[in-house]
């Protein structure tokens, strides 16, 4: 096992993406390492001819993984839109290692990304000393990926200053990278492409230019659509991550996940579950992607300061936490919803004491 | 002699229609059966008229009783359809097969189909449960099944359920939409289907025995296929549903069939051709053969080549309409994640899933709104079929399509806004016609408020439903043109109405309707009914409508005579009971109370006649010394005879000291004030009599009785305009009398204000 906190997708997946690729008999664009069905496959799951078994990356929506691979294969880009923690950076990363092996093409979108993180840097040292040329030249994540051939990814597109996100244009619809400097140009190989992720959430971001816009096809991440979805998700993640931090704890109960899903579901949704009372909805997205991480901050708890099986006490600290995002409004809205919903419920006293007793 | 060829088909199924089309052109038969009423045999040549525009549909009616009818649907797109055109335009003669409508409509409506449907889609009996089914290219009579008897076995319901899931689709449709309708070749598909439809009803016999009725219709198919083999046709093709298509394959031995049809009641029905729409086409409508998206068929039939792009096109085309972007860069990279989509699901072509979720993520950018927005557009793509002119009708009909065609008022199946000026010659009789209509029960359009004043304009809202074709054959029961059945029908109502209130709207809709051999005995009817009335309310209420078209009524150029004289009768009833109907009400009883009095005052007010206001007047005065009377009522009846110089201010001022003095109930008090002075304060204003005594009443008022009454006060002064109220505060800050108002107005110089009177007199047209 590696010594690394979390491996890219194609090196913990190394031996799925290898047999897919052994098994993978259909016709694959050029330069994509599995088909189009085969890499479906990879996201979705399923079990193979021979047997070997793939474990779904994405649990939800055929339809929209389906839509994700057919734009990529027509040689257009991806935006994948969501609110947070609806897995547009985990499919984005899955869906790279799947067609190019290799997911590490990566643009972090902040609002200091210049347009060096886009086209290309200096190397200073170099331009002083021999002046412009290719040497001198430091690729962007993009260039790298247009030169081999592979798909680039720009993690949360909305918060790249406008100017700076319009120079993909160019890139996306001619497929070349100009570079005035040396007077020559980074033509992208066949393969070639690029998925970006934004949320549609956040305020204040900077919305896309209608003609950046048009040069992706959009696909809408939505949270899970049933309860039984989300606890599987929640279940598969959280026993996955588990075995990764190396955690001495017992994987949790099947009822402890559906009792935290079950809040989260309610509190997004603004109802509760049977609708039959309605409810103030928190400020933050409680997304799948926090309900994970409350299990796994429960079970950390429970491995290192409890009796190493998950208790509603280890829970109740990263709940609190991942509800009141907003000291103010929130914690009125999870008062509300501890002294109206959690104490009513059969069954559940022993996390309403253990949510009491939080300050 | 050969055996006959035969098609099973999806009722509404473009590509079963383009299927069939090759199998007749490579056949070359010399005789075409297809599915469908027997009854209508004579109609079918007027399929291949150039009036004839789909989609239309065969209306089968019993002329006893017309809404007991059956339609059968025919689009464009429908197999049947375009054999018969086939038919027709090769000289190939064109049979209908099936178990006449003489048979089997009368007594499935007997049974439990009379009223199961009509609660269901509020259309004509046995339109869903009769009116040939198969969605799913099984004709299963879906409709009708659930009706009689809804714990039938899963086959027969959806039989292509069971090889859809078999071959891993989720639903029958989707599967039989890529396997049979987006299919190119032909024949072997025939036979194929076939096979496929002879193992599920193998497997459905299995499990229980078909349906009495199906077993009739298809006794009655294979008997009519006889026939036509005992002719001497060699070449028989056959258009059916799918489902039918083994029962005509295997035919079991004659005897069977003809005992199973000996003895069958039969019915005389009348048949005719009738415009439809492709909204009545869908599912949604309630249409058991229904498909989900007409227009798509539509499209997809239109455009054989390529219907990706052009369907893409024409979402392009909608959402600009809705000033929404769509370039035409984005139209091409849809089509492309289309065709990609479709490859990558294995499907030889973009069905309407992939066509709309390319749409999505191309040209609106994931967000599902503008696409809803164009929906109905788009997949139902609304059309109203036509049919030719000689087609057999009712001389109502002809009468009403007469008039639609001199008025210029074509029938469309669109919603439409017609606004009309009934000043005018055309829009007047247009606004008669609709009027007309709608006492028959026609109703195409409805009557909207319409913006600005003037009695002169009409606003209505037109649509056109293919089910009011049915509604003219049965108002066709009351008369030949359109004016003699209303007519006839007005006054059949009255006869039946006892209820004042609908005595009053049959009047005005008459009247409106222009209907003068009908009026008389509506409005006999009426003065019958107020004679008989002692319900003064109900009086009151019906008096405001006829005042109206008594002094409005030249626009209309009805004759107001004949109302005149009701509204006699009923000003003086209602004078003579108002004070006796007003006795003993409580709060809200007389609230109810004063908007009727003020109502009926204004329809007196309207009217002009002296004599009228005189009897109105001295009601009102009765009610004014009425004593034990409620505040509200009291008061304003006062007020009201202030108003029309009835009372003198120095006698009001008496009246309102009388109300408001000390020994009077403060809320009885407080109530004649608002009654008094209901919605204007001005007369406080003016008035500083009125003023001074309402002054030393609040004054006067005891400290305890003064918080209770303040609610009252208050909801009488709220109602005033905001500078009303300022002024009254401004004059009480003053302390009481008007004074500074008065000495400004005495400063005037006399001589020098004459001067400028001319000028304002040809201002104001006075001179």
């Amino acid at each position: 096992m590696s010594n690394l906190l979390r491996e890219h997708a194609e090196q913990q997946f190394a031996e799925e993406l290898h047999v897919l690729a052994e098994t993978d008999q259909r016709p694959r664009p050029p330069n994509w390492h599995l088909s189009p069905w085969a890499a479906a496959t990879y996201l979705l799951g399923g079990t193979l001819p021979n047997g070997f078994a793939i474990t779904p990356k994405y649990i939800g929506s055929r339809r929209l993984i389906e839509i994700a691979i057919a734009t990529l294969a027509t040689d257009r880009a991806l935006l994948l839109l969501g609110v947070p923690g609806t897995a547009k950076t985990w499919v984005s990363e899955h869906l790279a290692a799947a067609i190019s092996g290799d997911s590490t093409a990566l643009v972090q979108g902040t609002a200091g990304t210049g347009e060096e993180a886009i086209r290309y840097g200096w190397n200073y040292a170099r331009l002083l000393a021999d002046g412009p040329s290719l040497a001198a030249l430091v690729p962007s994540p993009i260039m790298r990926a247009m030169r081999d051939g592979s798909i680039a990814r720009v993690e949360e597109l909305t918060r790249i200053p406008s100017d700076v996100q319009d120079s993909l244009i160019t890139i996306l619809s001619e497929k070349t990278l100009p570079i005035p400097e040396l007077d020559t140009e980074v033509q992208a190989t066949k393969g070639f492409n690029v998925i970006a992720t934004a949320n549609d959430r956040d305020r204040g971001v900077n919305e896309l230019s209608s003609a950046l816009k048009r040069r992706f096809n959009t696909v809408v991440l939505p949270t899970p659509e049933t309860l039984e979805e989300e606890v599987g998700i929640v279940q598969q993640r959280v026993a996955a991550l588990g075995r990764a931090l190396e955690l001495p704890a017992e994987a949790p109960a099947l009822e402890e996940i559906r009792r935290l899903v079950t809040i989260f579901r309610e509190l997004r949704a603004g109802t509760t579950l049977d609708g039959k009372a309605k409810l103030k909805s928190p400020s933050g997205s409680l997304s799948v992607a926090e309900a994970i991480s409350v299990l796994n901050n429960g079970l950390a708890l429970a491995a290192h300061f409890g009796d190493g099986r998950l208790q509603a006490a280890d829970m109740a600290a990263g709940l609190v936490g991942a509800v009141v995002k907003d000291p103010v409004q929130d914690i009125i809205v999870w008062r509300e919803y501890l002294e109206t919903i959690i104490k009513e419920r059969d069954g559940w006293k022993d996390l309403y004491r253990a949510c009491r007793e939080l300050p | 002699m050969s055996d006959p060829v035969i098609l099973g088909i999806r009722h509404h199924g473009p590509g079963s229609a383009r299927s069939v089309l090759r199998a007749l052109a490579e056949l070359q038969p010399d005789l075409i059966l297809v599915e469908g009423p027997p009854d209508a045999q004579e109609l079918l040549p007027l399929a291949a008229d150039a009036g004839m525009k789909p989609p239309v549909a065969l209306l089968i009616y019993d002329p006893a009783e017309p809404r007991r009818a059956v339609y059968y649907p025919f689009a464009e797109f429908s197999p049947e359809w375009q054999a018969i055109r086939y038919g027709l335009a090769n000289g190939v003669p064109v049979r209908f097969m099936d178990l006449p409508q003489a048979v089997s409509l009368v007594p499935a409506a007997e049974t439990a189909a009379e009223t199961a449907p009509e609660v269901e889609t509020g259309e004509p009996v046995d339109c869903t449960a009769e009116a040939e089914t198969a969605e799913t290219g099984a004709d299963t009579d879906e409709a009708e099944t659930q009706i009689v008897e809804s714990a039938l076995p899963d086959i027969r319901r959806d039989p292509l359920r069971w090889v859809a899931e078999a071959a891993g689709y989720g639903d029958g449709e989707r599967w039989w939409e890529h396997l049979v309708e987006q299919r190119q070749d032909s024949r072997e598909l025939f036979q194929a289907i076939l096979e496929l439809m002879t193992a599920l009803r193998a497997e459905a016999d299995a499990q229980s025995l078909p349906e009495e009725r199906d077993q009739q219709r298809e006794a009655a198919m294979r008997t009519q296929l006889r026939a036509a083999q005992k002719e001497g046709h060699e070449r028989i093709a056959v258009v059916c549903g799918a489902w039918h298509a083994p029962a005509l394959a295997n035919p079991p031995p004659a005897r069977e069939d003809n005992a199973r049809l000996k003895g069958l009641p039969k019915h005389k029905l009348a048949v005719t051709w009738t415009p439809w729409t492709h909204g009545r086409l869908t599912h949604a409508s309630g249409y058991g053969a229904g498909v989900a998206a007409p227009g798509f068929y539509q499209h997809l039939w239109e455009s054989a080549g390529e219907p990706t792009n052009r369907w893409l096109a024409r979402i392009a085309q909608l959402l600009r309409d809705h000033d929404l972007a769509a370039s035409t860069a984005s139209v091409i990279e849809a089509a492309r994640l289309a065709e990609a989509l479709a490859a990558l699901r294995d499907r030889p072509r973009a069905t309407l899933e992939e066509l709309n979720e390319a749409a999505l993520a191309v040209l609106c950018h994931g967000d599902a709104t503008p696409l809803r927005l164009i929906e109905e557009p788009l997949l139902i793509g609304e059309r109203l079929g036509e049919v030719p002119e000689h087609t057999p009708t009712l001389p109502l009909q002809q009468d009403l399509q007469r008039q639609q065609k001199r008025l210029r008022l074509p029938p469309e199946a669109g919603q439409r806004l017609l606004e009309l000026d009934l000043r005018k010659p055309t829009d007047l009789e247009r606004s008669q016609l609709l009027h007309r209509l709608n006492l028959l029960g026609i109703v195409w359009g409805r009557t909207e408020a319409a913006s600005g004043k003037g009695t002169f304009k009409e606003n209505w809202r037109l649509q056109w439903q293919p089910e009011l074709a049915v509604a003219v054959i049965e108002a066709n029961l009351w008369g030949n043109t359109v004016l003699d059945a209303a007519s006839a029908r007005a006054r059949d109502l009255a006869q039946r109405s006892e209820q004042l209130g609908s005595l009053t709207e049959l009047v005005e809709q008459t009247l409106l309707a222009e209907l003068p051999d009908a009026i008389g005995a509506v409005m006999e009817r009426l003065q019958n009914v107020a004679a008989l009335t002692s319900d003064i309310p109900h009086l009151m209420d019906s008096l405001p409508p006829l005042a109206r078209v008594l002094r409005y009524g030249n626009v209309r150029q009805t004759d107001a005579g004949l109302v005149g004289h009701v509204v006699d009768g009923l000003a003086t009833r209602i004078a003579i009971g108002l004070p006796a109907a007003c006795s003993a009400l409580d709060d809200e009883a007389a609230r109810a109370m004063f908007g009727k009095v003020q109502a009926t005052n204004a329809a007196i007010g309207l009217l002009q006649n002296p004599d009228q206001t005189a009897l109105w007047q001295g009601a009102l005065l009765k009610l004014a010394d009425q004593t034990g009377l409620h505040g509200l009522l009291a008061g304003h009846a006062c007020r009201l005879l202030f108003d029309q110089g009835v009372l003198p201010p120095p006698e009001t001022a008496r009246r309102m000291g009388l109300a408001l003095s000390l020994a009077s109930e403060p809320a009885q008090a407080a109530a004649w004030l608002e009654g008094f002075l209901h919605g204007s304060g001005l007369l406080l204003l003016h008035n500083d009599v009125l003023w001074g005594i309402l002054d030393q009443w609040v004054a006067g008022l005891a400290a305890e009785a003064f918080p209770p009454l303040l609610p009252l006060l208050r909801r009488t002064f709220a109602h005033f305009p905001a500078p009303e109220r300022r002024q009254l505060g401004e004059r009480v800050k003053r302390g009481g009398a008007g004074r500074g108002r008065a000495a400004v107005e005495a400063d005037v110089d006399a001589a020098r204000a004459d001067l400028v009177l001319p000028l304002a007199a040809r201002l104001l047209g006075l001179a």
